[in-house]
């Protein structure tokens, strides 16, 4: 039978999150009882009844649950926050594989590496250039080995490539504004700092022990992604349809809607759907950022601003679709149990 | 990399199940003993404890026993928080070995 000062400091308990009490309440329940009870039937009775909890063990309850919301190390919130952000890293870094792709394949075209493949069109052959070239689609061969060397859990190689592949761009950006060329005032910068720089640095807090993601399907979505993406692009380009071709950060902020629109039905049927709600929440931040940066490259153009506006708004209606389930993830995800068998305790 | 330094509580919650199992009241007492007082672990304190050090997988659950109608679930140490303790308990000795090493000199300094 409980007493009074165990309904009490089960009342102090719910300050806590539901999923430790549902781990660790029993146990806390009884190490605070014993702290109180003598085994004396007569005295245990009369300190049930008047003893209640002192106001630091209220106070060690209240750090403990402030710690767990705010998403301490081991607690779901940080759990599913790592995880989107791995995945939202990985995400990134397809895109840079997928652009690698790209270039690498126009080289190969313009070259006429390939004997029985047309001529490409004037406009897109690439002239032989010399060192600097060369450094360019050798960091273009880094990328994809990048994201390679990531999605098979080799992080030490992802992060030392990544920094090195890093730099030929920075040059190329460091070169165009000292000397004036700098086609728009912050699109390449803040495409730089995006898609460059921000994995780089997130690739810095992958340590040997973070679980690998699954390989397979991540390598399968390099030549699905390069093929789905480059051929309606390319498709458009080849029947002059130019007016559809988006701009780069208009076409991620498709992209991302995309994703968003494709998951959004799979929320209620999948358990365990909420951290890709919250990948897909990051990777439309990113997307959005870099559309509204990009839009000062169109002040010039109220047709060009009004096509990137409404980029923006079905970016933001699609990710709206997915954003309670993203925060959802943060408390429902489970943690990595602290031991075997623990969850089940 | 560098591992985490670990904290008074751990250090001394994980001394306390250096020698056997121990439930959490058990180990709030021994705590108290070891400290000679000077930590005393709230239940709050303790259980934010307990919750890292399995994360880290450096504490594991021994058994569960019945005790007045409530259930008493033990602790002990799995063999890499023999070994983080182990580690911790050598730094811990080599530093006071400089403070003391660093008093002696300054005592002498400062007689002479």
């Amino acid at each position: 039978m409980s007493s009074d000062l165990e309904r009490r400091y089960r009342r102090v308990l719910r300050l806590l999150p539901g999923w430790y009490r549902e781990q660790w309440q029993e146990d806390m329940v009884a190490a605070f009882l014993d702290s109180w009870l003598t085994g004396d039937p007569a005295a245990d009775e009369y300190i049930g009844k008047v003893a209640g909890p002192s106001s630091a063990e209220v106070a060690s309850v209240a750090v403990l649950a402030a710690r767990l919301y705010l998403g301490g190390p081991g607690t779901p919130r940080r759990y599913a926050w790592g995880l989107a952000l791995r995945r939202a890293v990985l995400a990134v870094l397809l895109v840079h594989a997928v652009l690698a792709v790209d270039e690498l394949v126009f080289l190969v075209w313009s070259r006429r590496v390939v004997g029985w493949l047309p001529p490409p069109p004037a406009s897109i052959v690439v002239a032989p250039g010399g060192a600097w070239d060369r450094v360019y689609y050798l960091a273009c061969v880094a990328w994809i080995v990048i994201f390679v060397a990531l999605t098979l859990g080799r992080y030490r190689t992802a992060r030392v490539l990544a920094t090195l592949a890093m730099v030929p761009n920075l040059v190329a950006l460091l070169q165009a504004q000292l000397t004036g060329i700098m086609p728009a005032p912050f699109g390449p910068w803040i495409f730089w700092i995006l898609v460059d720089l921000a994995p780089v640095l997130a690739l810095t807090a992958l340590r040997r022990d973070v679980p690998r993601v699954a390989s397979g399907p991540w390598l399968l979505a390099l030549p699905a992604g390069y093929i789905l993406v480059y051929g309606p692009l390319m498709a458009l380009q080849a029947t002059g349809n130019y007016a559809w071709l988006p701009d780069f950060s208009g076409l991620c902020c498709m992209l991302v809607a995309i994703a968003c629109l494709a998951h959004a039905p799979r929320i209620r049927s999948r358990p365990g759907s909420g951290v890709w709600s919250l990948t897909l929440v990051l990777l439309a931040a990113v997307a959005g950022t870099f559309r509204i940066v990009t839009l000062t490259d169109y002040l010039h153009n109220p047709h060009l601003i009004s096509v990137s506006l409404a980029e923006l708004i079905i970016l933001f209606v699609a990710v709206a679709l997915v954003a309670p389930d993203a925060a959802r993830a943060q408390r429902a995800t489970p943690a990595p149990p602290p031991y075997p068998g623990a969850m089940a305790a | 990399m560098a591992a985490k330094p670990m904290t008074g509580q751990a250090f001394f919650v994980l001394t306390a199940l250096a020698d056997g199992p121990r439930h959490g009241y058990g180990i709030v007492g021994e705590v108290a003993e070891l400290s000679e007082g000077r930590v005393r672990l709230k239940i709050g304190g303790l259980y934010g404890v307990l919750d890292r050090l399995a994360a880290e997988g450096l504490i594991e659950p021994d058994r569960e026993e019945a005790h007045d109608g409530r259930l008493r679930r033990y602790y002990r140490l799995t063999q890499d928080g023999r070994r983080a303790l182990a580690e911790e308990a050598e730094l811990r000795a080599a530093t006071a070995r400089v403070v003391r090493a660093r008093l002696r000199l300054s005592g002498t300094q400062a007689a002479g």
